[in-house]
């Protein structure tokens, strides 16, 4: 195998495809050591180790012509990799795991970014709700896509769902700084510092806390690509590892380097990054570094989709890329 | 003449400098929602500090809505030539006319997005969102020929090709940029909705998504105002090109419509059935071949049987129609009355403009903001003033329905000529006889053309509304499902809110037959004379599918 000659190739191929838009064109014809990641959001400090690992250039020192996708509302992670729009992509477990169960999709879940689910209930510090049973009888603004999570933690903490008002939260603040709504479910890693920046004080607590233990952006490929291209997964994992543990070093050194790159014009502050990558970090952070799932973790996991009626099994979850880094 | 004309003017200005004032004031001392409404200078002041954003975001956005408005035309004249020259063709695409016309962009943004790749969802959406006005605009120009003009290339010989050559084509141009001067802001509107949910890394609706999380309206306007003034240039620039290549009074003019559009339709009951059969059967079976074609599996995108077994045979089933039916129940009534509400609307504002002018020019670049102004921006203000009731879901269905149904009707109402309000006047009627017995009942005809464009914007605006203020109802559920990884679902909303539209809008060509606004045309032809019943027939076939 002429090894040198083809990663030299491939590297001139990432050149080319930074270079220009990544079209599909571009993507059929990269050679087989690329890959190409499904994010689950747009551009924020979610997704700053992968940038990191990018402009630190550790997938290019893997050999690995790496194209990153943008996500958003209508983007459903899942979506990109059984239509072959990407290789890898980051999930929430529980839609992961329902559609192994329930529609048979052939989904390995094979490491995870969150150890601890970020997504929690934000409120004012003047009206706090600092556990599910502060909830009842309150307004709460859940993104549709997230209302599953909430009634979970009801379920868990034997809440009677009707004992509290569930209403669409629209991505903005205002109507909870307002006191419109007395609560709001979202990543407590980054809506605590636009509360803050509006002159209140936010408090909040993480369903992960009160029972529904699961991972969040889960690292998920299709069984087709496992086996097809196990070896870039790998490097894959091994130079995001890196990346991660390269941002979280410092949570306050990464961000502003991304400020005429990947976070120009996105609408953010770098200041807002920076609080999110720090308060992210004790989310990520694993003993045998990020990405890692251990038994305990995943039979948590399996114990909290349980109680939603989700029946996940230990094989959903494969270690063993993780294994091989 | 000038006189009035020119103080007219002037207490429009003033009208809307009063309005800005206030609005200055209000914002300046959060008088409103609680400051949820940011001052004007507000706005223009984080529109400057912000400047250095704007220009990548401004050029994809343009980008996406150019390749779209280009490929959605193309698809469009291309339409309407084959529909003239092969009438059968029109009649069996029907259904796929009106589907393009109903679809409701929230519902189908998620299917594109899963079937297309790269820039194609935004180009995709731009795209649909011009095909149905060009399309009916180029038809209606490509018929409304001078008979006399025909007859003489019949004279010399030619056929119908030289007829469409040389006579259709060059007198259809007038038409066709009133069509594209519709066409062009749904354009970049249809292109910004792609980029808010698309994951696009640059566009003003990826700069919305990212704002959204600021809390901070003045941000939001901005960018609202941002698209309000290309979507209005977008407008401008095929009226300025109508004004050049084919002079002031054609470009808004529609010359008489020769055929009615019913003639055209086969005489015999079996024939007829049999084309409507075969009309709703195209949109499923193009459907069927796009799906087949992408290669896509079947687990994500769902072909009409996909879509059937989903509903009806899977051991799911059920529970899939259960909560369809949930939905359902709440979004229906909503958005008959949305339809209702929309067109009240509508006509109020069109006979203020009879009656008070003055007002209601000042009250326009409200209007047109109104339409360009993500509604996703506004959701903040609107919960705090109005809660999270069927009163938010009215005002969101109102402001999408309102504005093309009161074009429609403000139309309709000009076309009344002076001699008749002139006759009412001279008997001593006052404003309100005018209206009751000249502009409504000669307005009719365009009422249910207003209706017809309000049926899919009112189930937009529902759908909306459900989506950003109040959950349940079809909007909801459509979000949910995405939530759960419920592709049936997805696709099932998607299908059954373009069904539900489309049985509303047939619904009300029902009752516009059943009524006989047919016969009142008649009347209408006897009394106020021939051309402006034509140009009342050309001006509906433009707005709506015949």
């Amino acid at each position: 195998m002429t090894h040198a000659l083809s990663r030299r190739h491939v590297i001139a191929a990432g050149a080319a495809t930074a270079l220009s838009m990544p079209s599909i064109l571009t993507r059929a014809k990269a050679a087989t050591a690329s890959l190409t990641m499904q994010s689950s959001w747009n551009n924020d400090a979610e997704f700053a180790g992968y940038f990191t690992a990018i402009d630190a250039g550790y997938y290019k020192t893997e050999g690995l012509d790496f194209t990153y996708l943008p996500g958003g509302p209508d983007v459903i992670p899942e979506s990109a990799i059984l239509s072959g729009n990407a290789d890898v992509t980051l999930t929430t477990p529980d839609t992961t795991v329902k559609a192994i169960v329930e529609q048979g999709a052939k989904f390995k879940i094979i490491g995870t970014q969150y150890q601890k689910n970020p997504l929690g209930i934000v409120s004012l510090a003047k009206k706090p709700i600092l556990k599910p049973q502060d909830m009842v009888g309150k307004t709460i603004a859940v993104p549709p896509v997230n209302v599953v999570s909430v009634e979970a933690v009801l379920k868990l903490n034997k809440i009677d769902p009707s004992s509290l008002k569930i209403v669409p939260y629209a991505y903005d603040p205002t109507p909870l700084i307002k006191g419109e709504i007395d609560g709001s479910s979202d990543f407590t890693t980054n809506v605590p510092y636009t509360i803050s920046q509006q002159g209140e004080k936010a408090v909040s607590f993480l369903l992960y806390d009160f029972g529904f233990t699961i991972y969040n952006d889960t690292v998920v490929v299709t069984e087709d690509t496992l086996k097809t291209k196990r070896k870039e997964l790998v490097a894959f994992l091994r130079a995001s590892r890196k990346g991660w543990a390269e941002n979280l070093k410092d949570p306050a050194v990464w961000p502003p380097k991304f400020a005429q790159s990947w976070y120009k014009g996105t609408g953010r502050t770098i200041d807002n990054e920076i609080y999110f990558n720090t308060a992210q970090k004790p989310l990520i952070e694993h003993a045998s570094g990020v990405f890692t799932m251990d038994d305990e973790g995943i039979a948590k996991n399996i114990e909290a989709l349980g109680q939603i009626g989700i029946k996940a099994t230990k094989d959903m979850f494969d270690t063993s890329l993780l294994q091989e880094i | 003449m000038t006189r009035t004309d020119s103080s007219g003017r002037l207490s429009t200005a003033l009208l809307l400098l009063g309005l800005v004032v206030s609005w200055e004031i209000v914002g300046e001392n959060a008088l409103v929602a609680r400051g949820a409404l940011p001052a004007p200078s507000a706005i223009l002041v984080h529109l400057w500090s912000d400047r250095a954003d704007y220009g990548p975001h401004i050029l994809a956005t343009v980008q996406s809505a150019t390749i779209g408005f280009l490929v959605g035309n193309v698809v469009a004249i291309a339409a309407a030539l084959i529909f003239v020259r092969l009438p059968l063709v029109e009649q069996l695409s029907r259904g796929f006319n009106i589907a393009i016309f109903a679809i409701p962009p929230i519902a189908i943004a998620p299917v594109l997005v899963l079937a297309l790749k790269g820039d194609w969802p935004r180009i995709a959406l731009a795209g649909l969102a011009v095909y149905f006005p060009t399309m009916t605009a180029m038809s209606v120009g490509l018929r409304d020929v001078d008979p006399r003009a025909t007859d003489v290339v019949r004279a010399y010989g030619g056929g119908p090709n030289a007829i469409l050559r040389w006579i259709r084509l060059r007198s259809s141009l007038p038409a066709l940029l009133g069509g594209l001067q519709v066409a062009a802001p749904n354009a970049v509107l249809g292109a910004m909705l792609a980029e808010f949910g698309s994951g696009a890394r640059w566009g003003l609706g990826t700069y919305l998504l990212g704002s959204l999380g600021r809390a901070d309206p003045a941000r939001l306007w901005g960018i609202g105002l941002v698209a309000t003034v290309i979507s209005g240039l977008a407008y401008a620039i095929p009226a300025i090109v109508a004004v050049l290549v084919t002079g002031r009074s054609r470009a808004v003019t529609i010359a008489p419509a020769p055929a009615s559009l019913r003639s055209l339709q086969p005489t015999r009951p079996l024939t007829r059935m049999l084309v409507l059969l075969a009309s709703i059967l195209v949109p499923l079976l193009l459907w069927w071949a796009l799906v087949a074609m992408s290669g896509l599996p079947s687990i994500v995108v769902k072909s009409p049987t996909g879509v059937f077994r989903y509903l009806v045979t899977d051991a799911s089933a059920p529970s899939a129609q259960a909560r369809l039916f949930v939905a359902l129940a709440t979004t229906i009534p909503l958005t008959i009355v949305g339809v209702a509400a929309g067109l009240i609307f509508a006509f109020g504002l069109a006979t203020a403009g009879l009656l008070v002018p003055g007002v209601v020019r000042a009250l326009m670049p409200v209007a047109l903001v109104s339409q360009t102004m993500p509604l996703v921006a506004l959701t903040p203000l609107l919960v705090l003033l109005l809660g999270r009731g069927t009163t938010v879901t009215m005002v969101i269905t109102i402001s999408v329905t309102f504005f093309p149904a009161f074009v429609t009707l403000a139309r309709g109402f000009a076309m009344v000529p002076r001699a008749a309000f002139d006759l009412v006047r001279a008997y001593g009627g006052d404003g309100y006889q005018r209206l009751s017995l000249i502009a409504v009942p000669a307005s009719l005809p365009y009422l249910f053309a207003a209706a017809k464009l309000a049926v899919p914007r009112a189930l937009l605006g529902v759908m909306i509304a459900e989506w950003l203020a109040t959950g349940g109802g079809l909007g909801d559920l459509l979000n949910r499902s995405r939530g759960t990884l419920d592709y049936g679902m997805i696709w099932s909303v998607a299908f059954v809110s373009v069904v539900l539209s489309i049985g509303l809008y047939q619904l009300i060509a029902l009752a516009e037959n059943l009524i006989g606004v047919g016969d009142l045309r008649m009347l209408k032809q006897s009394t106020m004379g021939k051309a402006n019943s034509q140009r009342s027939d050309s001006d509906h076939a433009r707005n709506a599918p015949p």
